[in-house]
């Protein structure tokens, strides 16, 4: 055991030195949500990093202690009646303050909060044009993740900002709720959103099983081809953060990233109008291509 | 010897079609013995640990710097696809049932199994499932990933009739390990030695049969997924085709609460075994049979109740995760109880610190992380955070590694002495211990921070601008050491199989549990006579009893007479070696065998 303990040491001891560089949090949080989630793995992580230290050292203890010498006797006692009812008691209290906390948590990550002054005025969810889904998906199943997400909205704050993210096999295309149905605007790989604004994402697949995530900007949600599921969150700041998927989904996984670039309001309104104008204006040449096409 | 003559007169009475053993390889591959049965078992598995090693090695040296390109893609997938149902599948629940089927009939005082032929037959659909999973790599081995997840594993993404292997491989192993289990709770229902009620059989067998039931539970569940996945792909199924109305939602949850069956499987294995262990090294009594026993039950029951909890992510209603996080930390009290009983077991004792409470402390200390570590990951929002990252793939490895590995290891060293007569080696047992300690901290330490950072599980290729090339460099490191310590402490065992010291005897550790009743390796019916049990630790009760026996005895009044020195001196402790020897070594030349009509014949 004492053999072991040092191996173990030791391996701590390697790992040091590079870890002094590094982070032991989750990704710095640019979101509400992020940071619900950042306090809910700092509270679970101090409470399992003390369980662990503590088992061990007691084991260690135990065995170093009660190890075989000369002249030791085992005094063979065992647990008389009820006397494992305090450490029951104790971890079933342990376990009911983490499930508290575990829904007060979550609750918290899943609230939407409404987006800031900075950010994207009101737009009535209403008029997103792009909501049906490519394959089997239907708006019915919306309620999957989160039933107050989008309609939460009291009606004098504003209603978050809906984008369509689609995974495929190996890169997400974003909808942008347009300016009118008939000049869709979409993107691919890169998500740009205003600054300072709730942003509901809609998150299916068109082909296998993908995840959504973007660690500064919250949770990892899955893209399944027949459910939408739902999440949300609000930039704090204008940048460039990436994101990954996590589910495995064929031999380029690994290049399913994501980025989300968060820019001003101004140059996100700009930048979807640059993208509708420029889908429209390809689909006319491609519709005079193919009008040619069929003159021919 | 001269041969029998016939005798006139005197009837003679002569036993016919006791089957004689045959030639080593031809008794091993027919016996139905269950310790036949369960050394073919336990092999196998150790055949299949050192495959899943190799393959993680593989796998880590691929991920070594970032965007190597050593390995292409399609061949990590492979890797990759085989390299968890190798570990999970054909490693550690097979490896379970082998130390099962072996010792639990022994720890009942049974003379064989309810079923043999069936459990005979479980062997060789799991030999059939492994081969037919392993013949993939000769055509086209399957790229689904860890558990096929449908749409990915449907004949659009992965059109090879390797998926198909697989699928069928997986369920034919699967069916028989469910026909395994289905025997070995007939046995230990119908086959306990009189007087061994629950509360006082071994912990072993507690957790065997809990284990066992656990399989009867989400083994036919997979395997009902994994057909209507296979009717899917060749026969026109739409059971998980999402453009059909199919839910590939469903295959998901059918996948992980198998994968949460085959983890609590070696959490209830490695805890009887652990239990076992410390009380016989520590020579003390358990701290609590009966909280054990019940942990043992209570964390199976939770455990699959909260299988939801691997499926966070998933699109499901909010009050589904809620339902599955408050299982997941309701565990926290029957393994709590678990730890504490195992601590309190060591406190007061005298632990004599052999290879085997190494491996059995090993695998506390390693299961701590991992449990402690799954608790915080049954907290919904930390779930979101790093499911599916390497931090939680690292956590659940200290739970297979601890439970399975180490665990495992500590029961091959404690029952060596039984299965073969023979102790397996100390010295090299201990190096492999100490390799695989440094090896699995040094790999899930810089996983977890990896994670952190955001790197996915089963990628193929990290990239140089997430800031983790340190990290996997370390992690691949310890992952090299943590498999030359497995592959070490294979060796170890295969060469002390042959070559090990004798054991002392035929009870080496002075065991409490009826196994130790039998000779070492036990003969085909294991035990001419049963003791009456009266406790938990048949064989201390005998022990104490004989101690007592020979304390007390007196030379009998009438012996007035005085007699010559040395033949009082060599009389005197004459009825304590003769029942000493009745309790540890039953002689198999017992002319009165009280007993010998079991269902396998007297030698």
């Amino acid at each position: 055991m004492l053999l072991a303990a040092t191996c173990a040491l030791a391996a701590l001891a390697v790992l040091a030195a590079p870890a002094q560089a590094l982070q032991l949090g989750l990704e710095e949080p640019h979101s509400p949500n992020a940071e619900s989630i950042s306090t809910a793995y700092w509270v679970m992580i101090a409470l399992s990093t003390f369980l662990i230290v503590a088992i061990n050292a007691v084991l260690i203890i135990a065995a170093v202690r009660f190890r075989e010498r000369r002249g030791r006797e085992a005094s063979r006692f065992s647990a008389g009646r009820g006397a494992l009812r305090p450490v029951v008691g104790v971890l079933s209290l342990l376990a009911l303050a983490i499930f508290i906390f575990g829904v007060v948590i979550t609750a918290d990550v899943r609230e939407v909060e409404p987006s800031g002054p900075e950010g994207l005025s009101a737009q009535p969810t209403a008029q997103v044009g792009v909501k049906g889904l490519p394959g089997a998906g239907t708006v019915e199943t919306t309620e999957a993740i989160s039933d107050d997400a989008p309609t939460a909205a009291s009606p004098g704050e504003s209603a978050p900002l809906e984008i369509n993210a689609i995974a495929q096999q190996w890169i997400w295309r974003f909808e942008y709720p347009g300016h009118q149905p008939s000049s869709p605007a979409f993107s691919y790989g890169e998500l740009v959103v205003p600054v300072d604004t709730a942003v509901v994402l809609n998150i299916s697949s068109t082909d296998t099983l993908h995840s959504w995530w973007v660690p500064s900007l919250g949770g990892q949600v899955q893209a399944s081809p027949n459910d939408v599921s739902q999440t949300w969150f609000k930039a704090d700041e204008v940048g460039r953060y990436p994101g990954r998927s996590t589910m495995f989904s064929g031999s380029a996984y690994p290049v399913m990233r994501s980025w989300v670039n968060v820019v001003e309001v101004t140059e996100y309104q700009d930048y979807v109008r640059q993208l509708a104008d420029d889908l429209s204006a390809a689909q006319e040449i491609v519709a005079t291509e193919q009008e040619k096409e069929a003159a021919e | 010897m001269t041969p029998p003559t016939l005798s006139p007169g005197r009837p003679e009475i002569v036993t016919r079609g006791v089957p004689v053993a045959r030639a080593g390889w031809t008794e091993r591959a027919t016996s139905a013995d269950h310790k036949s049965v369960g050394l073919l078992y336990i092999a196998t598995a150790l055949v299949f640990l050192a495959l899943a090693a190799v393959e993680f090695a593989l796998m880590r040296l691929q991920l070594i710097v970032p965007e190597n390109s050593m390995i292409e893609p399609e061949i990590f997938s492979r890797l990759l696809s085989a390299s968890v149902v190798t570990l999970v599948v054909l490693f550690a629940i097979p490896f379970a049932i082998g130390l099962i089927g072996y010792i639990v009939p022994l720890q009942i005082g049974a003379r064989g199994v309810a079923l043999p032929r069936l459990n005979q037959l479980s062997y060789w659909l799991y030999l059939t499932g492994a081969v037919t999973i392993y013949a993939t790599f000769l055509y086209a081995a399957p790229e689904t990933g860890t558990l096929a997840l449908p749409p990915l594993s449907d004949t659009t993404f992965s059109p090879t009739n390797g998926t198909d292997a697989w699928i069928v491989g997986t369920g034919l192993a699967l069916g028989g390990f469910v026909l395994f289990a289905v025997n070995l709770l007939v046995t230990v229902q119908r086959m306990r030695a009189p007087g061994i009620a629950w509360r006082r059989a071994a912990l072993f067998s507690w957790a065997g049969t809990v284990a066992c039931s656990v399989l009867l539970i989400v083994g036919p569940a997979m395997i009902a997924a994994l057909t209507m996945l296979i009717v899917d792909r060749r026969f026109g199924g739409v059971f998980f085709d999402p453009g059909e109305g199919g839910a590939p939602l469903f295959y998901e949850h059918v996948g992980y609460l198998f994968l949460t069956g085959a983890y609590l499987i070696v959490v209830i294995v490695a805890a009887g075994i652990v239990s076992e262990i410390l009380q016989t090294f520590s020579r003390k009594p358990i701290f609590s049979h009966s909280a054990v026993g019940a942990s043992l039950v209570a964390v199976a029951g939770l455990g699959l109740l909260a299988w939801m909890q691997s499926m966070y992510i998933a699109p499901l209603a909010e009050g589904w995760t809620i339902m599955a996080m408050a299982f997941a930390l309701a565990l926290l009290v029957p393994l709590g109880v678990l730890f504490f009983s195992w601590i309190a077991t060591i406190w007061g004792g005298a632990l004599r610190l052999r290879a085997a409470p190494l491996y059995a402390l090993a695998a506390v200390s390693t299961m701590a992380c991992g449990l402690a570590g799954e608790l915080a990951y049954s907290v919904i929002p930390v779930g979101w955070a790093l499911d599916n990252t390497t931090a939680s793939q690292g956590d659940t490895l200290y739970v297979l590694v601890g439970g399975g590995v180490f665990g495992g290891f500590a029961a091959l060293h404690y029952w060596f002495p039984k299965l073969g007569g023979r102790l397996l080696g100390e010295g090299v047992g201990r190096l492999a211990l100490a390799l695989m300690l440094v090896g699995i901290h040094l790999y899930v330490l810089p996983m977890f921070l990896a994670g952190l950072e955001g790197q996915p599980v089963d990628v193929f290729e990290f990239f140089g601008d997430t800031g983790v090339d340190a990290l996997n460099l370390i992690a691949s490191i310890g992952a090299f050491v943590l498999v030359i310590g497995i592959l070490v402490a294979l060796g170890n065992a295969a060469f002390s199989w042959s070559n090990g010291l004798p054991a002392a005897g035929h009870d080496p550790w002075a065991g409490a549990t009826l196994e130790w009743f039998a000779l070492s390796p036990p003969p085909p019916h294991n035990f001419d006579a049963v003791p009456d049990v009266r406790s938990a630790e048949p064989l201390h009760d005998i022990r104490e009893s004989v101690r007592r026996r020979a304390e007390s005895w007196r030379p009998p009044a009438r012996l007035e007479r005085p007699r010559p020195a040395a033949v009082a001196a060599e009389d005197a402790p004459e009825p304590a070696a003769a029942a000493t020897e009745t309790a540890t070594e039953p002689s198999q030349e017992r002319p009165e065998s009280e007993n010998g009509s079991g269902s396998a014949p007297v030698a």
